[in-house]
């Protein structure tokens, strides 16, 4: 390895600056489609600009002002922005929580020689599925599926179970427990594979000794498999925040865009998204972005940190 | 080692512009020598469905070449549609004329259609033509209320509509009889030509284990037809007492139960209502409902054609109407006149519309002739004449206090109110919810 | 007594396993049932569909593909034929390009390079939301909107994928073979193509099913910068299902709308799901 890194030395002040070449195509890509677009995004949100009809308003400089409205209170009398901030968290741990927590005992399963299950790659093959379903489509086969019409309320009538259909797209209590099961159903398969792998990466041994010492199986996995798994855990639950405050498409079709009811599930993204409508309102649109961007931020912090960690 | 990047991004540029140049349509038709007075080969329209479309390939175009694409003569049609739903189609559109100016000939817009509830927005702008300028000046058989709204603040017409919709009740026979004893539409109409007594008839009906109505939504437009107020004055936004008697009436059917759904008139479960197996008595719509909506009562199997019929109800309205609009900068003037005489002028054409369409068309002669006509009937009311009824009911269309802002509030007040008949929230939060919808959506609307 | 213990660690075992089995089917369960019922769903004509529920298939499959295929609102052969073209160049671009970044970040020694890295792991997180707004403000700017290649070219930049080639290249690529190569007088473009993509290539083919499913269910950019019928790509034609005015309502053609929706994916999965969920695992983390 030491002899590796030295060759690589002698050799590379030569070719260098086939490096930049190298990396060029990503760095011109990044900085026209997305770096300006975000910087614009930025100066955007210190401007009055949007659509009414067909005159364009703006762009006019206002400072702060976009800011300010943002956390105004609204006619409902709370701020929009924290409410639909808390829905996205919610629905996202709504999802998460039981995500994690099938996730981890499922690794546990597949990973255990006691157990050994048979089948598994037919169990993770079909758990995984949901992950590439296009979600604005499975959000469309729910609300068919679930409508007062539509074949769950077709069952549970024609069963005797309920006399008149539910109204499941209009309660709040169902429509965020849809809204969760198919965010569940969604990334379950996937958090399992990476838990697995994580396990799977323990050394052996370390088990091997546990059990030696007579550690009962609960033992082993809050002293030694928790312990060890955690950086990878804590990746897997971080990067599964980012992607929940990024949630979009399920809801949004669920509801129509509309968050019904109460708006209970309209989430950040869907927010932005009212903003780029009929008026495409570029400074408030602007200030919602701002905000996303410091979330994320804050959250990446935790990921660089891990990966870091990890790759010592 | 510049070359070389250079290189390769331009091999980059190629590859991916013409992955995606082969996905262009067909190019159109190279302008064949010198079509009429040089105007262009390819027209564009732009409508939120099919319906205005399906009229055009049936009674104008010479040839029906695919859902999207129409000939005539040596000119294609094409179609551009977006739904109408959330205000996408305004928001396209208004995108597409923004841009107007620099798009090719052939990508530009000509003709558009436009409803009543944001016709001013267009009509008020320089985005559309004068008609008269362009050739179409007969509006002699056209209902007035038409003309009026398609025309701006000074008078000047813009556009045309194909149609007229004044709207009615429109009952199921086989109910109004069990409930009211009569399936007849003048004795039915005496039974419910007020809001105490319709609401009266639909205690009745409940009795007997019928609903009134298949959804809320679906008295909305005869309030709001009927308003004194705008819903944007002097920039705010204004809930007219219509509206606050409209909410009254859907707590109330709710409540009760007479309605079959809270739900969006246009979803499966509102229409599911429309099958023989419906337990609704009143569906509300113009003329074009019948054909366009009403495809679960036509159905062979589960329908129940024949079983229907129309009065005016409780207050008089009209319910949408499809308006062409000449768009400022189109390079087939003489085309666009020609379609919008055809739809209104052309007996012939006016006539089909009525007898194989069941429209009521925007040409007063043709409708009264139908109305006179003792011989004509609809089968599905029954045959009843319902050109007749129409043609009555036409008489009393106002075309009042609209603004551009019409479609998202009538859509959002309707959509946030259905949460509070849903149980969900209470009445004040439900309005206050659609007053910060509207705050987002319009920032130039003040909302208190 | 010896055997006694036996048996009752047996018998636990048995139950353990059993309990298991019944999680996993379960679980199984719930993830196929809702397309199961869509793929029924699909076979039923409108008029079926309004009067029972059935988990038989039933006759009107053929009529709900003509009427899907033909429907005069959503012009479903056009979508998937744009989603297939965003999806299949991105795929094609993003592997290319990021193999290319990775290798330069890999192999060569020059100044800034641990900071290119850290730079590139640091935006990954960024959601491509932030920038929507300025991107959409050019794209009508500058006549860009109903242009595919608008949203294939950004995927030259993708830090994920990057990321992912990077983990596989010190894996599997040592730079003894780069340096072999170039005794023999190879080309450093040379080399790269020919010597270190062959190499790669599990990772490539791992990454560009990533990438074409992910860019083929991507909804929210597409949906603000393509709204000429003839550009939509099949997630915002799937959407508009959902609009409220989506009239003469046939449903059972909305199912086979939606089937047709997630077909092609599928079909990649079922061929490929072994070495898909293979990909899951190497190259997000670090084991």
């Amino acid at each position: 390895m030491a002899k590796q890194n030295t060759a690589v030395k002698n050799k590379s002040i030569s070719y260098a600056r086939w490096g930049y070449i190298f990396i060029i195509p990503f760095f011109i890509v990044y900085a026209i489609f997305t770096l300006y677009p975000q910087i614009l995004t930025v100066y955007n949100s210190f401007f009055e600009y949007y659509r009414d009809g067909l005159t364009v308003v703006g762009p006019r400089f206002v400072g702060l002002q976009n800011y300010k409205t943002l956390f105004e209170p609204g006619a409902a009398g709370y701020v929009p922005i924290f409410k639909y901030l808390g829905n996205t968290v919610w629905l996202w741990l709504l999802g998460a929580v039981p995500q994690f927590l099938i996730a981890m005992m499922l690794a546990l399963f597949f990973t255990s020689t006691r157990l050994n299950i048979k089948g598994q790659q037919f169990f993770k093959s079909v758990i995984y599925m949901p992950n590439l379903i296009m979600a604005s489509c499975f959000a469309m086969l729910f609300f068919s599926l679930f409508s007062q019409v539509g074949p769950v309320n077709q069952f549970l009538v024609s069963s005797g179970a309920i006399s008149t259909p539910i109204n499941f797209l209009g309660m709040q209590v169902t429509v965020q427990t849809l809204i969760a099961l198919m965010n569940f159903l969604m990334w379950f398969g996937n958090t399992t594979i990476l838990l697995m792998a994580g396990i799977q990466g323990i050394d052996e041994s370390m088990f091997e000794s546990a059990r030696l010492d007579g550690s009962t199986s609960t033992q082993v996995f809050f002293n030694i498999t928790m312990p060890l798994l955690m950086p990878i855990f804590i990746y897997v639950f971080i990067t599964s925040m980012i992607g929940g405050i990024q949630m979009f498409d399920v809801p949004q079709v669920l509801t129509n865009g509309k968050g019904i009811p109460n708006n209970t599930s309209t989430t950040l993204i869907m927010y932005l998204n009212q903003f780029l409508g009929i008026s495409k309102n570029y400074g408030m649109a602007g200030a919602v972005s701002v905000l996303l961007f410091i979330v994320t931020a804050i959250l990446s912090i935790f990921v660089f940190r891990t990966i870091r960690a990890d790759n010592k | 080692m510049k070359k070389l990047l250079t290189v390769l991004l331009a091999v980059l540029m190629v590859m991916a512009l013409a992955g995606c140049n082969s996905n262009k349509p067909e190019p159109a038709p190279a302008p064949t020598e010198e079509t009429t007075a040089a105007e262009g080969s390819v027209l564009n329209i732009w409508t939120w469905n099919t319906e205005f479309w399906e009229f055009l390939g049936e009674y104008y175009a010479d040839e029906i070449v695919d859902e999207y694409t129409l000939k005539k003569g040596d000119v294609t049609i094409k179609r551009t549609t977006y739904p109408s739903d959330g205000g996408a189609y305004q928001d396209a559109l208004d995108a597409a004329l923004l841009n107007q100016a620099n798009a090719a000939a052939d990508e530009k817009v000509d003709l558009f259609l436009a409803e009543a509830d944001y016709i001013i927005k267009y009509t008020n702008s320089d985005a559309t033509m004068d008609v008269k300028s362009i050739g179409v000046t007969d509006f002699s058989n056209t209902y007035k209320y038409t003309v009026e709204a398609a025309s701006d603040a000074n008078g000047v017409v813009k556009g045309v509509s194909f149609q007229c919709c004044p709207s009615a009740i429109i009952y199921r026979r086989s109910i109004a009889k069990d409930v009211l004893g009569t399936d007849d539409p003048a004795e039915v109409q005496a039974a419910i030509d007020s809001w105490e007594k319709f609401d009266a008839v639909a205690a009745q009906a409940k009795e007997k284990g019928y609903y009134m109505i298949n959804t809320t939504n679906a008295t909305f437009r005869i309030y709001s037809n009927n308003t004194t107020s705008p819903w944007v004055k002097d920039g705010k936004l204004n809930i007219d007492a219509a509206i606050e008697a409209w909410m009254d009436q859907s707590a109330n059917y709710a409540e009760n139960g007479y309605t079959a759904y809270t739900s969006n008139l246009w979803g499966d479960e509102a229409t599911s209502e429309m099958f023989a197996t419906g337990k609704t008595m009143c569906f509300v719509g113009p003329a074009w409902y019948f054909n366009f909506c009403m495809g679960n009562a036509q159905d062979a199997e589960k329908g129940c054609f024949g079983d229907w019929a129309i009065c005016q109800g409780p207050q008089a309205h009209f319910w949408g109407g499809t308006w062409m609009l000449a768009a400022t900068g189109t390079d087939n003037p003489t085309m666009v006149a020609d379609i919008m005489n055809t739809f209104i002028n052309n007996e012939e054409v006016c006539s089909k519309l009525v007898s194989e369409k069941m429209q009521f068309s925007n040409n007063q002669k043709v409708n009264n002739k139908f109305a006179a006509d003792a011989s004509y009937g609809n089968a599905f009311l029954g045959g009843q004449n319902d050109t007749a009824v129409f043609a009555e009911l036409a008489k009393n269309i106002k075309f009042q206090n609209v603004t551009a802002y019409d479609q998202l509030c009538n859509e959002g007040l309707q959509t946030y109110f259905q949460q509070y008949l849903d149980g969900e929230v209470d009445r004040d939060t439900a309005i206050n919810n659609f007053k910060d919808y509207i705050r987002t959506t319009y920032p130039s609307v003040t909302v208190e | 007594m010896k055997s006694n213990a036996n048996k009752t660690a047996e018998i636990k075992l048995l139950i353990s396993r059993i309990v298991v089995y019944a999680i996993l089917i379960f679980l199984s369960f719930l993830c196929l049932f809702f397309f199961y019922l869509m793929l029924i769903n699909s076979t039923r004509s409108n008029a079926q569909l309004q009067s029972g529920f059935t988990l038989i298939p039933q006759n009107n499959l053929f009529k709900n593909l003509y009427n899907a295929w033909h429907d005069g609102d959503i012009n479903i052969p056009v979508g998937m034929k744009n989603s297939f073209i965003v999806a299949m160049c991105s795929a094609l671009l993003t592997t290319y390009f990021s193999a290319m970044t990775a290798y330069g970040t890999y192999v060569y020694n020059f100044k800034g390079k641990r900071f290119v890295h850290l730079f590139i792991l640091a935006i990954m997180m960024i959601p491509s939301q932030v920038s929507a707004v300025g991107f959409i403000q050019l794209a009508f700017k500058y006549n860009l909107t109903n242009k595919l290649w608008l949203l294939i070219i950004p995927s030259i930049a993708a830090p994920a994928t990057y990321f992912y080639m990077r983990q596989y290249l010190q894996a599997t690529l040592p730079i003894d073979m780069v340096e072999a190569a170039r005794i023999d007088g190879s080309s450093e473009f040379k080399i790269f193509n020919q010597i270190v993509l062959p190499i790669m290539k599990p990772a490539i083919a791992v990454q560009m099913i990533f990438s074409f499913v992910a860019s083929w269910n991507n909804y929210f950019m597409p949906a603000l910068l393509l709204n000429k019928p003839d550009k939509k790509t099949v997630p915002i034609m799937i959407a508009t299902l959902r609009s409220a005015d989506y009239s003469k309502f046939d449903m059972g053609k909305v199912y086979m709308l939606m089937v047709m929706a997630i077909l092609p994916v599928m079909i990649i999965y079922i061929i490929l799901s072994k070495s898909i969920i293979k990909g899951v695992t190497s190259g997000s983390v670090k084991g």
